[in-house]
């Protein structure tokens, strides 16, 4: 079309379209860059860490992903201990987060007074908003120490022993472990999902809403059988927004998760994620084998998370009715 | 529109110099024993501002009401009270009674998913849920009735004959409905309705958002549903009114002007407003 402009430019305006055409095309070109370098900084990100994580991958090979030794003076390094933390954290958490987010979106959208809505918003922003170092601080001096005295020493001592319960609960009761950084982790993703999830509940058109209603359904079973499935993709979306950001969470799991290498026994025993792992080994990181162990599990954390956005999109290959 | 509608309308008899004595209000009284739902009194309100003022009018069985008016009369609002849609919305309310079969739906205590079980509505937009289109028509069934997977589909098909739609799906009933064009959801819309067995099937514009075939199609649906049903269609399309419905209601800013027979309200108005609307001088 725009060559069109330029064969054949308006008899009494010719300016106009030459004009116009150089801005579309300057708009197009300032389009495209930014995407590519979007593209280009995420090729990029993975390759630096295959480069940087080579002299490991390379040494440790496929045995990386399955050993647990961590040991910085005999130079051997395995991953599995953060890799299985970082996925059980983050499922868990997810677990604890997504029927509370549910829960509050649907109060937000079907019952919720009008005098409570804009309380309720903002607090689910607020929490949203506040740092992670803040969550970490706090998960460490105030909720810690009440989980351990009223959750966890009652939990094992409850547990039957020889089943899984006891197994479930194992661990040391100090406070610090897998559930601590576990539901940590899900005050942290709550808000974003059960705001987006909000959001995509209000952007269901009114008269579908009215619509089921109008068959008699209850608001639950509006919400169940009308709602959800019109904004299905979105919703798993918002969920996979969530879990991606406590793949990635580093500072406040750091703080309680208690920061072992070996592989967690029990929910109540200590672990590791790949970002505290990070976060508390690079400054010390002196030998280059070990910088190029923890740039090695940047990699496996990243593969994670581009595995869960592919599974999340092979899930729902159709669109949104919306 | 209305001009348009005028020209395929009979004329008024009353000349406009005897129009200006006519009486502000005319009701045509439905027999008691025909009434499937009476409103009486009744005033509605969105806030502070009163959409409906002292509507008193009875809905006969088995028939089509229609119910027209300018915009902003107030005639989807009185469609919109008698499933208690407006229950949705803090804020809206109604005052008085309307009857359903002697009960009153204005009560609190009243079940909404039973009233609106047995009072169906369609609306201006087809509305199809995101499902197939056997789905679709089975999903108000499915939440009252436990039926076997071959009653349901017996249901299914008898729905969608009714709402004519049959012979159009029948090889692709597990396709999305909202792979259909407009007018085949709106009759899924009739047929998802039709399918938990109301009594009362309420239809707010249905055809506006419609081609003139399908509008056709929709219409000898509507004619044919009220051996069954009451229904009580809200338009502003005064053909259309003239050509489904058995009674016709006109209102005018939240007023029940005049009611009765289709066939006088179109031939014999018997108030100014109702006439110059009818005739399209307004409106």
């Amino acid at each position: 079309m725009s060559e069109a402009y330029v064969s054949s430019p308006h008899p009494l305006f010719p300016h106009v379209h030459v004009r116009g055409q150089r801005v579309e095309r300057a708009f197009r070109y300032a389009c495209s860059a930014a995407s590519l370098a979007l593209l280009g900084a995420t090729v990029g990100l993975c390759v630096m860490l295959v480069w940087g994580g080579w002299p490991s991958i390379s040494t440790f090979g496929l045995g990386f992903f399955t050993s647990t030794v961590w040991n910085p003076v005999t130079d051997t390094y395995g991953g599995a201990g953060p890799i299985v933390g970082t996925l059980i954290t983050s499922a868990v958490a997810l677990a604890l987060a997504l029927p509370l987010a549910f829960c509050t979106a649907v109060f937000l959208v079907e019952f919720c007074p009008a005098i409570l809505r804009r309380p309720i918003g903002i607090a689910v922003e607020l929490l949203a908003g506040i740092p992670s170092i803040v969550y970490g601080m706090w998960g460490l001096f105030v909720f810690a120490p009440f989980f351990a005295t009223y959750i966890e020493a009652p939990l094992m001592s409850w547990a039957p022993p020889g089943t899984v319960w006891e197994r479930l609960f194992s661990g040391i009761p100090n406070g610090s472990g897998i559930l601590t950084a576990s539901i940590i982790l899900a005050i942290m993703i709550l808000p974003y999902i059960a705001a987006t999830l909000r959001e995509l509940f209000v952007s269901v058109p009114v008269r579908v809403r009215e619509a089921a209603y109008g068959m008699g359904c209850t608001p639950l079973e509006v919400v169940w059988s009308v709602t959800l499935p019109f904004v299905r993709r979105s919703a798993v979306g918002a969920v996979m927004l969530g879990l991606g950001r406590a793949l990635g969470e580093t500072m406040a799991v750091t703080f309680v998760i208690g920061n072992s290498h070996r592989l967690p026994r029990g929910l109540f025993d200590s672990g590791a994620t790949i970002s505290s792992v990070i976060a508390n080994e690079f400054a010390e990181a002196t030998s280059p084998m070990h910088m190029s162990a923890l740039l090695e599990l940047g990699f496996a954390l990243f593969l994670i998370t581009f595995v869960v956005l592919a599974l999340a999109r092979a899930l729902l290959g159709h669109g949104d009715a919306a | 529109m209305s001009n348009v509608a005028a020209m395929h309308l009979p004329e008024v008899r009353a000349p406009l110099a005897e129009m200006s004595a006519l009486p502000e209000q005319f009701i045509d009284a439905v027999p008691q024993e025909q009434v499937k739902v009476a409103v009486r009194d009744l005033n509605f309100y969105y806030g502070t501002q009163q959409a409906l003022s002292g509507v008193s009018m009875g809905i006969p069985n088995k028939t089509v009401t229609a119910i027209v008016g300018p915009s902003g009369c107030g005639k989807s609002t009185l469609l919109r009270v008698m499933n208690r849609m407006y229950s949705l919305y803090p804020g809206q309310r109604a005052e008085g009674e309307v009857l359903l079969d002697g009960q009153n739906i204005l009560d609190r205590k009243v079940n909404l998913p039973w009233l609106r079980s047995r009072v169906g509505m369609v609306f201006q937009q087809s509305t199809p849920f995101p499902m197939s289109i056997f789905d679709n028509v089975a999903f108000g069934v499915r939440l009252y009735e436990t039926l076997r997977k071959a009653d349901l589909s017996v249901r299914v098909e008898e729905s969608l004959r009714r709402a004519a739609l049959w012979e159009e799906v029948k090889d692709k009933l597990d396709r999305p409905a909202l792979g259909l064009s407009g007018g085949q959801q709106q009759r899924l819309c009739v047929a998802r309705s039709m399918a938990v067995r109301p009594e009362v099937l309420l239809l707010d514009e249905p055809a506006s958002a419609l081609d003139p075939i399908s509008t056709a199609k929709l219409e000898d649906t509507i004619v044919s549903l009220k051996r069954e049903v009451a229904i009580v269609i809200v338009t502003h399309n005064l053909q259309q009114a003239a050509r489904v419905s058995d009674r016709t209601a006109f209102m005018f800013l939240g007023r029940l002007v005049e009611y009765g027979t289709t066939e006088r309200m179109f031939n014999n108005p018997r108030t100014t407003r109702a006439a110059d609307y009818v005739t399209g001088r307004f409106g």
